[in-house]
């Protein structure tokens, strides 16, 4: 998580991509790994699938499902990541529901997480008041429970949670669910401004970035981009060579 | 406080009589109470997540024990044989080593020890693992022992525990034999030895139902998505506001009694008290409030919230669809937009009502995820609201979701109880011996109960749907089945598979097909004020017919669950006793069921 501060640093723009861990089969989670780090992305969200994800809209839910049908369960991933027989190279950061983690019990999945090399966690239903269920056993682990803010967190909120930021801050950039999108809201631009200049850790803009245009017209406000339901959709597609122009217009070098 | 823990669990009620204890014990080694891993797996499910679950072997190898840790899984391992510390080590989980205590010689073992735990029994008589014998605690004062790491077993009951911790302040008491009667666990027992061992401070925990953040006991809270969070706060200090204002008190029992019809009968039902044969029987009659169930009682109340907070877009879901027309039906009294979500198999088993929200104006959103029922809708409602927070209220229609949703359910069907209060004393004189109300998520059940919780005499009895029976696939009797787990914004307990997926109900009632139960009846089920029963298809429909022909009450299934278990309460009441059921819907949305499931009726 280190090196996401000093991306940052360096003036680079970070790259996170979100994939669904078992969507087309167990065996597709290290291929796909491996192949976003030798992309280029910057850190990769591992998410588990959950049978009611009701912050997601209808393409994670949908590879969710799919991964359901094959069986996919938190300890199955866990397990995987143990196993890869490949250098993670990127920080990996394990995006799940509250539940499966309270079943598999708090302590056992940060240490396991731990084990499988995950770097944080994210945990959408887990709001920044009860984050005492797992926050204590992630610092054990020294993972990062990283937070979410959004467009309709007050500013009392917003600064508090900043104050506790670890990793990175996951700036939620529409008033909705997951999803691709053709336009972010006029206001995103200043929200991602007020989050930025009140965190002490990098601010990556996720839910709904799917374009270039997207990222051209928040590049000066945040410190990257996290993109999920397009990723998703183009490995289940088997068309993933479509992202990289997206890839390539965050990380690439850019003059202002 | 010291921590309890009851060993030698093999049945499931025992492991829920248990559910206030700390740990719970599954004997691997050879025993009377020796359970198979899969058997302890099972048991397992049903304990809370923070329960402590232990392992208790006799010179057992590092695979088998290793193969129980992972299977159960247990989160830590006790050892009664001669293991060696090579063993102990090597075992990942915390490892309790027990030890038997004859003479101060032996107490010197004790301190040698390199488990974390160290467990004084009484020597053992037929086989290793505890006798239940007595030992001398008086053993353990004045030596040089670390309490802390102290868990006294050996001849506790519920009669010495209180003396046995007091003497030793031990980390943790360890008790089997204790809580048996004749051989076997004793639900009872159990709850008193544990109630002992924690003393008051546990009576306090019962007590205080609610604290400031929105947790009854364990259950509650607010897990939601951070987009909701101010929504869910403003709602929480809007309520707040609300409740404590006499001019939207009024103006809400104003529309109760002018638009809803109330208050509502506590009627009488002589023939089916002749019929059973027990207790005098009374019907709360919520059937008879406009638009023919107790969801209209949220429904206004809350909109009324929703108006002072400035919001005039209204969502929700709906079951069977009563609580979408007691919705859309209010939407239409004040003039609000309204989206009701209903899954496309409701929707089908549920037409009329489909057809009233569209003639009252609503617009009627078909959900095809999942098992196309109720969960499936509060998923998509919830989603919606995400998007449409800033001036959309989300009017759930049962003591379900975050807080504060549960609590102010809870208090706008508060009515169904206070007036049967008022009514059973008018007739009676006094409060019923035992009440039953059916329970989905348990909007009309908390409304009734809570005005009674604190009159400890009245039995409070919840009626689940069993579906096609509790050990089929298809039920949905969430208290007798499910587990602790987070759904739709709190902590409550759910139906789920291992991998904490939540699993699809079942019950011919649409309003009861639900795989969670609100966060307070979770709490009143752990704390045993009122018990949950679970009532099969069969037996609901055959209430229907009963109640029908012998009362001319034609009951909607969800309260047809009530009146089955009622019956069943009746058989051991007696004729001088009380029986309340609460009637909450009428059956006139289930017609088409009806028809069908009872053609060929004569």
């Amino acid at each position: 998580m280190k090196r996401l501060a000093e991306l940052k640093q360096a003036g680079h723009k970070a790259f996170v991509a979100y994939i669904m861990a078992g969507d087309g089969g167990i065996k597709k989670l290290g291929e796909q790994i491996q192949y976003l780090q030798e992309r280029g992305v910057t850190a990769i969200e591992v998410g588990i699938p959950f049978s009611d994800p009701v912050a997601d809209g209808p393409t994670i839910e949908a590879a969710g499902n799919r991964a359901l049908d094959e069986g996919i369960t938190l300890e199955k991933v866990l397990d995987e990541m143990q196993r890869f027989d490949f250098e993670v190279k990127v920080p990996l950061v394990i995006m799940t529901y509250l539940n499966p983690v309270i079943r598999f019990g708090a302590e056992r999945f940060t240490q396991e997480a731990k084990k499988a090399g995950a770097s944080g966690v994210i945990i959408p239903d887990l709001p920044f008041e009860h984050r005492q269920l797992i926050e204590p056993f992630a610092k054990q682990q020294e993972l990062v429970l990283i937070q979410l803010v959004t467009l309709t967190t007050i500013d009392s909120r917003l600064e508090e949670i900043l104050k506790e930021a670890q990793g990175f801050v996951y700036a939620v950039t529409v008033t909705g669910i997951t999803g691709s999108r053709d336009e972010l809201a006029e206001e995103v631009g200043a929200f991602t401004r007020k989050v930025r200049e009140l965190s002490p850790v990098p601010v990556y803009a996720g839910f709904g970035i799917s374009k270039e245009s997207h990222v051209d017209m928040l590049r000066d406000d945040v410190d990257g981009f996290i993109v999920g339901s397009a990723i998703v959709q183009a490995f289940h597609e088997g068309r993933i060579e479509d992202i990289e122009p997206l890839i390539d217009a965050v990380t690439a070098p850019h003059s202002v | 406080m010291t921590r309890v823990k009851i060993c030698g669990l093999m049945e499931e009620q025992h492991v829920k009589a248990a559910s206030q204890a700390d740990a719970i014990g599954f004997v691997f080694a050879p025993s009377k109470r020796r359970v198979s891993i899969e058997r302890a797996q099972e048991l397992s499910r049903l304990a809370n997540n923070d329960m402590q679950r232990i392992g208790v072997f006799v010179n057992a190898s590092y695979e088998e024990i290793e193969k129980a840790v992972k299977a159960v899984p247990l989160t830590m391992v006790q050892l009664h044989g001669d293991e060696p510390d090579e063993l102990i080590q090597r075992i990942e989980v915390p490892v309790i080593q027990a030890f038997s205590i004859r003479t101060p010689d032996d107490v010197e073992k004790l301190n040698n020890s390199i488990a974390d735990y160290i467990l004084v029994d009484a020597p053992g008589t037929d086989y290793r693992g505890g006798s239940g014998h007595v030992f001398d605690w008086s053993l353990l004062e004045n030596v040089n022992l670390d309490h802390s790491r102290l868990i006294l077993a050996g001849g506790l009951n519920r009669d010495n525990v209180r003396a046995a911790i007091s003497q030793t302040a031990p980390f943790m008491v360890d008790v089997s034999s204790g809580v048996e009667t004749d051989g076997r666990k004793d639900e009872a027992k159990i709850q008193q030895f544990i109630l002992q061992a924690k003393g008051d401070s546990m009576e306090r925990t019962q007590e205080k139902t609610i604290d400031p953040v929105g947790f009854f006991g364990r259950y509650g809270g607010q897990f939601v998505p951070e987009t909701l969070m101010k929504a869910v706060k403003e709602l929480e200090a809007a309520y707040e506001d609300a409740k404590n204002d006499d001019e939207f008190q009024k103006e809400y029992h104003h529309y109760l009694s002018e638009y809803v019809g109330r208050e509502q009968p506590l009627t009488f039902a002589a023939r089916m008290t002749e019929a059973w044969g027990g207790p005098k029987i009374y019907l709360k009659r919520e059937d008879l409030n406009h638009t023919g169930a107790h969801k209209v009682n949220n429904a206004i109340g809350q909109a009324l919230l929703a108006q002072r907070m400035g919001k005039r877009k209204i969502v929700a879901e709906t079951g069977a669809g009563q609580h979408g027309v007691a919705t859309a039906t209010i939407c239409a009294l004040f003039d609000l937009d309204c989206v009701v979500f209903m899954g496309e198999e409701d929707i089908k088993r549920q037409q009329l009502n489909v057809f009233r929200m569209k003639l009252l104006g609503a617009r009627v959103e078909s959900v095809t995820k999942g098992s196309g029922t109720l969960k499936d809708a509060v998923n998509e409602a919830l989603r919606y609201w995400v998007t449409n927070v800033e001036d959309t209220h989300y009017l759930i229609g049962s003591a379900l979701g975050p807080h504060p949703f549960p609590t102010m359910v809870r208090d706008f069907q508060s009515v169904i109880g206070k007036e049967t209060k008022r009514q059973i004393l008018d007739k009676e004189g006094r409060l019923p011996d035992a009440i039953v109300a059916c329970v989905g998520g348990g909007s009309n059940a908390i409304g009734m109960f809570h005005p009674f919780v604190d009159d400890e005499k009245v039995r409070l009895i919840g009626a689940e749907a069993a579906g096609e029976g509790v050990d089929t696939e298809r039920h949905a009797a969430t208290l007798t089945k499910g587990s602790e787990g987070v759904l739709h914004g709190a902590m409550m307990k759910i139906l789920q598979d291992d991998a904490g997926q939540v699993q699809e109900a079942h019950s011919i009632s649409a309003g009861l097909d639900y795989p969670g139960i609100g966060p307070e009846h979770a709490h009143l089920a752990d704390n045993g004020r009122v018990t949950y029963e679970a009532i099969t298809d069969d037996e609901a429909l055959a209430s229907v017919i009963e109640m029908s022909r012998l009362e001319g009450i034609i009951p909607a299934l969800e309260s047809a669950h009530a009146i089955a278990q009622a019956k069943k309460q009746a058989q051991s009441m007696t004729a001088d006793e009380l029986l309340v059921i609460c009637v909450s819907g009428r059956g006139d949305k289930d017609m088409a069921t009806y028809a069908e499931k009872l053609e060929g009726l004569s």
